[in-house]
């Protein structure tokens, strides 16, 4: 499985802090970003960054490995 | 002694901060620090709250990250960043940034390059509460 979460205000648009997306061999995670944009388009017109495990990523053509942990995030505002 | 880096939900002291700093060097000649507060008011609306969502194992990892970079950047003796969560009410203490050097301009610099990169680096999110209703903060260049 993929563990997708949220915070903020994407987390408020899709309606849930966490989802989870069964994982399929060779998942890319511009697919992951395609398919949960599709479901919730409102939300991810503010998504401009992703994490992968707890990391920035700025290729959406990685490989996603079993288990992931995928965030799709707002621009911060902290401080 | 408190860690260098850390995400809480309770009010700070900018002493105990400064002291906790001083005390890695004796070299230490000056100590650039920003304190960043909650306003009241926002957008021509009153704010009666701003509640933090945060992604707490990035942004803590990521804070760790902008501290030993600014070290190496500018050459610090030490440095201290400190961010709350939780709800806070106007005049509230939010972030606390310290850095500490040999000479006074590396200090101010880095101090000011942190809380840039910390905008910009680290998950955290802000919704301002008011009396119109609640809005999640669009961050500011």
């Amino acid at each position: 499985m993929i563990r997708v979460l949220f915070f903020g205000p994407v987390a408020e648009r899709i309606g849930a802090n966490s989802i989870q997306v069964e994982y399929r061999q060779g998942m890319l995670l511009q697919e992951l970003r395609d398919e949960l944009a599709a479901f919730h388009s409102r939300a991810f017109e503010i998504v401009s960054l992703v994490a992968l495990n707890g990391e920035h990523v700025r290729d959406m053509a990685l490989p996603l490995a079993d288990n992931s942990e995928v965030v799709f995030m707002s621009k911060f505002s902290g401080g | 002694m408190l860690a260098q880096v850390r995400i809480q939900y309770e009010d700070f002291s900018q002493d105990e901060e400064i002291n906790a700093l001083k005390s890695a060097s004796k070299r230490m000649g000056g100590i650039g620090t920003f304190l960043g507060c909650a306003r009241d008011f926002s957008e021509g609306r009153d704010v009666s709250e701003i509640s933090f969502d945060a992604y707490g194992s990035m942004a803590l990892s990521e804070m760790n990250k902008l501290r030993s970079d600014a070290i190496e950047k500018f050459d610090l003796l030490d440095a201290r960043i400190v961010h709350r969560i939780g709800t806070v009410k106007g005049g509230d203490n939010i972030v606390f940034i310290a850095a500490g050097a040999e000479r006074r301009v590396a200090a101010l610099e880095a101090c000011r390059w942190m809380i840039d990169e910390l905008k910009q680096r680290v998950p955290i999110w802000k919704k301002e509460i008011t009396p119109q209703g609640d809005a999640w903060v669009v961050p500011h260049p």
